[in-house]
């Protein structure tokens, strides 16, 4: 880079992590190097708001069908209610204590070799289903819309803000692209209710780790993107730069440990970056016909996610480590079906199936699937029991999949009961993808410690080994 | 996998407290078994909380096996040895007539050995065996723990007793091991968890960076190097304290803080479609509401009164628009689509906003976390089920979608809130009509809930002396505009006998108008006497009809002589069409007179209000509601510090975060009332305390004890808010626009307009685009703002018309004085922009910056204007210096 900032930057912070000083004199911030041999340069992180039913997507039961309009109790599996989830904050679940059972909602069929069963709503990505690798043994915490925000960091919300995966990944990996953000945020993210921009924010790691929002408009791909009547040449916005570099860092000297400050110079070089590799990612027109239909951009119900998904294609070939894509954002989440479950997941299903399938075909037929992982998640699954003509919150056991670098194809790993109530087999906290997602791109989460902020053994989690080429 | 789902409860107790108060968290963690615990266990569970292990929270903890089955006290034998000891030692307390209470009991037998094991009745309980028996003794490695234990033990007794839920009492000022630090007793609370924990508060920052932090804290804008010479060369002890008293009379105060509490109580303008025409969320003229924000806390209107006027305003004071405007709050969440979703907004954000209880989550069902059932979800909900919004006249304007004043009032029916079966309005429960009232755990006390009568004036505003005069006033200049018409018509050379015509016409036709209002307003005002049907009101009535049917004919005239005039092709349908229209009109003037006159269009409310928001907002408001003042209180604190005591302003329940300062929050409430809930008292207190007053600096010991300053070691160092940043970039141009209220300016002006931002339009889609990528405030919900670090702020301060031309406009100006002296410029600049003096290096840097052209060739011909453009640049650059967006 021909200006100072950066330099200055490195001069001036050593690392900007907000640790406790002389506390651990051996301590080193990450030199980006990974420390194992990694299996994916980036991650496509899929995140569905409010709750997609695990029952009707890649957990399907058809024992919901048999039992239809019969109470839990009534079943052979009135077991699944005695089990004790004192994990689940709260404690009793008004949400969750569904007992009248609803048959699927949707049709569902075998996809693939492997035969991995998913329900019709999700049948684009059922074309997938050989790539995949399901985890059906999920649970979290929290039995309401907070547990959005413990997806991305495995807190409950009251614990306020810590670091994201994807700030995790960044802060160890750093950027392949000094010209775009590290970690991009797409599509509209959790409302403040239930985490709002602390799923997207690195915490202690400082706001250079952060998600930057980015929206996908063609007519305004960045606002303020350059001088007003070209004010100003680049040569000049170049000299600015070096001169607001100097600056920053000459008051800055008072202030080592300022996060804010190290990560508004890395922002400005950035932002100046930006103004000319924003509008090449946000290029839509270009692609030809079969790569817009192939994500679904030609239909009226999967545009706007299409886009989504094929933006978040050029990103991570253009070497952004972490590209977090938020569907049915804002408040509680859209996929939040308490009521017309067939309605809701219906019309959400068709925004998304098709646009997720194209992102993983094309990503393959790129030769991109390699080094790439995709992941698709939600903050909990969907009761099986009936609310009406919805299904209520479910934290005992859902779904989630991934697909891509370094992950098996066509595999599931553990299971649920027969009824999808509690997850019974090979259980998985949600840290259990974080784990598994740092181990295929290189990190040790241990390593990445930072001393004076504990971190607790459920904030690692556990590598999900079974699930891993 | 255990999840740690209390990671602060070692600092604050609000579990278990030792006081013999019901504390309520614990309540609802017990809820289901309380009835059919006995007290006496009840209390050992609160008095020794987490530290009782699960089995010594049953009978054999006291009894005998003989005993039977669930003992109601310890009144029932056998006892064992700690039991019986118990009871004797309850009997003999009593006898000396002092607090026998179970808690009292397990204090005094302590460090006695009831069942002679040779460990201790207490160290047995944390040990987790049997006190009454000999044979349950701990094992050696348990005894090893006990130390430990008992400290962590210890520890929890004396840690300070937070009870949201209880009503707030004034904690003792702690003393503490740094007097000479304490101005006031916010620092003795502060240097008390500092002295636990071993932190040292850093220095008062240096002069220049107070003055700048107190200024945009006070009044949201930067102080100029006038006010910074003066304040530097101010040696007087007090002069911190004269510069804080200045800047609370300062009107610029009510803006700057009217916009906090604009976040908080969710201000919104009216969003909706084409032009207005359709309304769909807030209302139009919300911005009086806004203005009495500003208004009410420069004049230091208590924040109680402000709640008051807020929620009730319309009963309180009826007669009175200008106190009516502060139920814009409430007007605020009309939502044309959908009166479920305006009601629940309602509920869900007075409950957020005031008391920092999620009560919206109790629509669906029982609340899981906080006591509030789902019943008394539709409880509160039946106190706002009689309001709606409306729009009245304000003198001078008689269109109200021009000008007027949004407001709410109760309408007359009285609307039935039905319980909705899982909070699903297409599920209401028609036998079970929920009445107004509120959550029993909070402040314990009902509603008192008395109609409220209206006075004419509040039943038909449209009656007013203002708006008839007005309307009376109109109608003369209808006809005063139409005699000028004609007057001109005569002198006009081009005229015709069918010009004159139209124009006698149109002249009549408003005679007509004017003389049938008059009649009308007669008979009006008659009704509005009571003396509908009296003989009076009929003979006017008549005449009022007979008015309108004259002025029927005059304006069927007009229109026959309109169509005539009509272009050929379509004359001769629209004249038929006219003489028949006139021929009625005619017909029914001749007609016998009834007293059936049309009557205005002026709206009639109820005469009487339910009372049922006064009583509501009477009950929030009294000193004994717990949670009113500790969330106010926390607001203040907020922004002020950067981070709330609680740090989860809008949720003081089980799910919000745990206070860091819980006795300080408590102390900061009390005083809050005890100043009658003024606010600039507070301010003052919290400004100058030597907490407020530290320097931002970091120091590494205590970073070593508290990585995040929780516990305020240091001032934290803060971004400006979005209305900041846009504000200063004009204010230090000079070129802010410092009037005060008045419509919303148009939010495409946002980055021309001079006015301070509260002033530009916010609403759903309306936003401005610089103030949003600066964080600024969700009309949805915006509790706290949480500033963030992006490249498009970048792109913002460095590309923007806004940051572009005012750096010009600055520059401009400030080389007035300098002419061509670069050191000057760069001195001066510094002051303007960031408020302090260059440092030699920042000084060096800076001219070396302004001189950079003269290192290249250029022609003479461009100097003056490469100086004078280097300068602009200067300017812009320090106007995107991490020192101008941050408050040190």
């Amino acid at each position: 880079m021909g200006f100072t900032g950066l330099v200055l930057g490195s001069l001036l912070f050593q690392d900007g992590v907000g640790r406790a000083v002389g506390s651990d004199a051996a301590w080193q911030p990450p030199d980006g190097k990974p420390h194992l041999p990694p299996k994916a340069k980036s991650v496509i992180w899929i995140f569905l708001c409010g709750g997609v039913s695990h029952l009707e997507s890649f957990d399907v039961k058809p024992a919901l069908n048999q039992y239809a309009g019969k109470s839990i109790d009534e079943t052979p599996f009135a077991g699944v209610l005695a089990q004790e989830n004192k994990d689940i904050v709260g404690g009793n679940p008004k949400h969750g204590n569904r007992k009248v059972i609803m048959p699927l909602q949707t049709g569902f069929k075998p996809y693939g070799e492997s035969g991995l069963v998913v329900g019709d709503w999700f049948q684009n990505i059922g074309t997938c289903a050989d790539d995949l690798a399901v985890v059906r043994s999920l649970w979290t915490i929290h039995n309401d819309h907070g547990a959005q925000l413990t997806w991305q960091t495995g807190r409950h919300p009251r614990e306020l803000n810590h670091p994201t995966l994807g700030a995790w990944i960044c802060y160890g990996l750093g950027t392949l692209n000094q010209n775009l953000p590290e970690y991009v945020v797409l599509g509209v993210p959790t409302g403040d209710c239930c985490g709002g921009t602390f799923t997207h924010g690195a915490s202690y790691l400082g706001p250079e780790h952060g998600g930057v929002r980015l929206k996908v408009d063609r007519k305004n791909p960045l606002p303020f993107i350059s001088p007003k009547d070209n004010a100003l040449s680049a040569e000049e916005q170049l000299e600015n730069l070096s001169l607001l570099g100097k600056l920053n860092y000459l008051s800055g000297i008072d202030y080592p440990d300022d996060q804010q400050l190290r990560a508004r110079i890395k922002a400005y070089e950035l932002a100046f970056q930006m103004q000319t590799s924003i509008p090449d990612v946000m290029q839509i027109d270009q692609e030809s016909a079969e790569t817009k239909q192939l994500y679904g951009i030609d239909k009226p119900e999967s545009k706007a996610f299409g886009e989504q998904c094929l933006v978040a294609r050029h990103l991570v070939e253009k070497g952004v480590r972490f590209v977090q894509l938020f569907h049915g954002g804002g408040g509680g989440g859209e996929w939040d079906a308490h009521s017309d479950m067939k309605g809701n997941h219906g019309k959400l299903s068709a925004q998304v199936d098709q646009p997720i399938a194209g992102l993983l075909k094309d990503l393959k037929q790129r030769g991109l699937l390699d080094e790439t992982l995709v992941v698709f998640g939600t903050e909990f699954g969907r009761s099986p029991g009936a609310e009406g003509t919805g299904r209520d919150h479910h934290p005992q056991g859902f779904s989630a999949w991934l697909a891509g670098g370094g992950v098996k194809g066509g595999i599931t790993h553990g299971a649920t009961d027969e009824l999808g109530f509690n997850a019974v087999e090979n259980r998985h906290y949600v840290t259990d993808i974080h784990a598994t997602v740092l181990q295929l791109m290189g990190l040790d989460s241990y390593k990445l410690e930072i001393p004076g902020r504990k971190r607790l053994e459920v904030d690692h989690g556990e590598i999900i080994h079974k699930i891993l080429a | 996998m255990t999840f740690p789902q209390d990671t602060w409860s070692e600092t604050v107790r609000s579990g278990a407290c030792r006081r013999p108060v019901l504390c309520v968290l614990l309540w609802i963690a017990t809820a289901a078994s309380l009835q059919a615990t006995p007290s006496n266990r009840a209390a050992l569970e609160k008095h020794y909380d987490r530290f009782l292990t699960k089995g010594l929270n049953q009978c054999a903890t006291c009894h005998l096996p003989g005993a039977p089955k669930n003992p109601e006290s310890l009144e029932e034998i056998p006892h064992n040895p700690f039991g019986d000891r118990l009871m004797l030692l309850g009997k003999e307390l009593e006898a000396a007539g002092k607090a026998k209470d179970l808690v009292a009991r397990l204090v005094i037998i302590a460090a006695e050995d009831a069942d002679g094991d040779g460990v201790g009745n207490e160290a047995e309980l944390l040990a987790g065996s049997g006190p009454g028996d000999a044979k349950d003794a701990p094992l050696p490695d348990q005894l090893v723990q006990a130390p430990e234990r008992r400290a962590e033990f210890d520890q929890f007794l004396a840690a300070y007793c937070w009870q949201p839920f209880e009503r707030v009492r004034r904690p003792a000022v702690p003393v503490v091991s740094r007097p000479e630090w304490i101005r006031n007793p916010i620092d003795a609370f502060v240097s008390a968890e500092h002295d636990t924990r071993g932190l040292k508060p850093r220095p008062d920052a240096p002069k220049a960076v107070l003055l700048r932090r107190v200024y945009l804290d006070l009044i949201g804008l930067s102080p100029t190097p006038e006010e910074q010479r003066a304040f530097a060369a101010d040696a007087a002890p007090d002069a911190y304290e004269k510069v804080v008293d200045r800047l609370l009379q300062d009107p610029r105060y009510g803006e700057r803080w009217g916009r906090h509490w604009m976040d908080v109580w969710r201000y919104s303008d009216w969003a909706g479609w084409t032009d207005g025409n359709q309304i769909r969320d807030s209302q139009r003229h919300i911005w009086r509401w806004r203005d009495w924000i500003v208004e009410s806390l420069n004049a230091d209107k208590g924040y109680d009164r402000m709640l008051l006027e807020m929620l009730a305003g319309d009963e309180l004071k009826p007669e009175d628009p200008a106190t009516q405007r502060a139920t814009g709050f409430l007007a605020r969440n009309y939502k044309m689509l959908s009166r479920e979703q305006w009601l629940e907004d309602t509920v869900k954000h007075t409950s957020q906003a005031f008391m920092g209880v999620t009560v919206g989550c109790a629509k669906c069902h029982d609340h899981m976390f906080d006591p509030v059932s789902q019943a008394e979800y539709f409880q509160m909900r039946a106190i706002f089920e009689p309001h709606q919004v409306r729009i009245d006249h304000v003198p001078g304007e008689l269109d109200t979608t021009k000008n007027g004043v949004a407001r709410v009032y109760d309408v007359a029916e009285n609307p039935p809130t039905y319980f909705l079966n899982r909070g699903d309005e297409r599920k209401p429960d028609k036998e079970r009509v929920m009445q107004p009232g509120v959550p029993k755990a909070l402040a314990g006390v009902p509603l008192e809930i008395a109609p409220v009568p209206l006075s004419q004036d509040a039943a038909v505003p449209e009656r007013r002396e203002f708006v008839i005069r007005e309307t009376l006033a109109a109608s003369d200049q209808s006809v005063a505009k139409a005699l000028d018409i004609l007057v001109k018509e005569y002198t006009e050379p081009k005229a015709t006998p069918e010009s004159h015509r139209l124009r006698e016409l149109e002249l009549a036709k408003a005679e007509g108008q004017r003389v049938a209002l008059h009649a009308v307003l007669r008979a009006e005002e008659l009704e509005v006497r009571s003396q509908k049907d009296s003989e009076p009101w009929k003979q006017a009535a008549k005449k009022a009809l007979a008015a309108q049917r004259a002025s029927a004919v005059s304006a069927a005239q007009l229109a026959l002589h309109r169509a005539e005039q009509a272009e050929e092709k379509s004359r001769e349908k629209l004249t038929k069409e006219a003489q028949a229209a006139l021929a009625k009109a005619e017909t029914e003037a001749k007609a016998e007179l009834t007293v059936a006159y049309k009557p205005r269009m002026a709206a009639t409310y109820p005469a009487t209000s339910t009372g049922r928001r006064r009583a509501f907002a009477q009950w929030l408001t009294q000193r004994t509601h717990p949670l009113t003042a500790r969330v106010a209180a926390n607001h203040l604190w907020l922004r002020h510090f950067g981070r709330g005591i609680v740090a989860t302003p809008d949720d003081f329940g089980r799910s919000g975060a745990r206070p860091s300062h819980p006795a300080l929050l408590d102390w900061l409430a009390e005083e809050l009332m005890a100043n009658g809930w003024k606010m600039k008292p507070l301010h003052r207190l919290l400004v100058t305390s030597s907490a407020y007053r530290m320097s931002s600096t970091p120091d590494e010991a205590n970073a070593a004890l508290d990585l995040d300053n929780i516990y305020l070691w240091r001032m934290p160092s803060r971004r400006m808010e979005a209305e900041l940043v846009r504000d200063n970039i004009f204010y230090v141009a000079g070129n802010l626009d410092l009037t005060m209220s008045g419509p919303e300016v148009d939010n495409a002006e946002g980055l021309t307009s001079p006015r301070r931002s509260l002033y530009l339009r916010l609403a759903a889609e309306k936003e401005v685009e610089f103030l949003r990528i600066f964080d600024g405030p969700s009309v949805t919900e915006c509790y706290q703002r949480h500033p963030s670090v992006m490249p498009q702020q970048a792109l913002a301060l460095a590309n923007s018309e806004l940051a572009l031309k005012q750096s010009r406009i600055l520059a401009q100006r400030i080389a007035e004085h300098t002419a061509d002296d670069a050191e000057a410029f760069v001195r001066q600049s510094f002051e303007r922009v960031l408020a302090r003096a260059a440092t030699a290096e920042e000084f060096a840097e800076c001219v070396a910056f302004l001189s950079g052209m003269d290192d290249k060739v250029q022609p003479v011909a461009n100097r003056e204007s490469d100086a004078a453009r280097l300068r602009e640049r200067l300017i812009l650059v320090l106007i995107n210096h991490n020192d101008f967006v941050t408050i040190r």
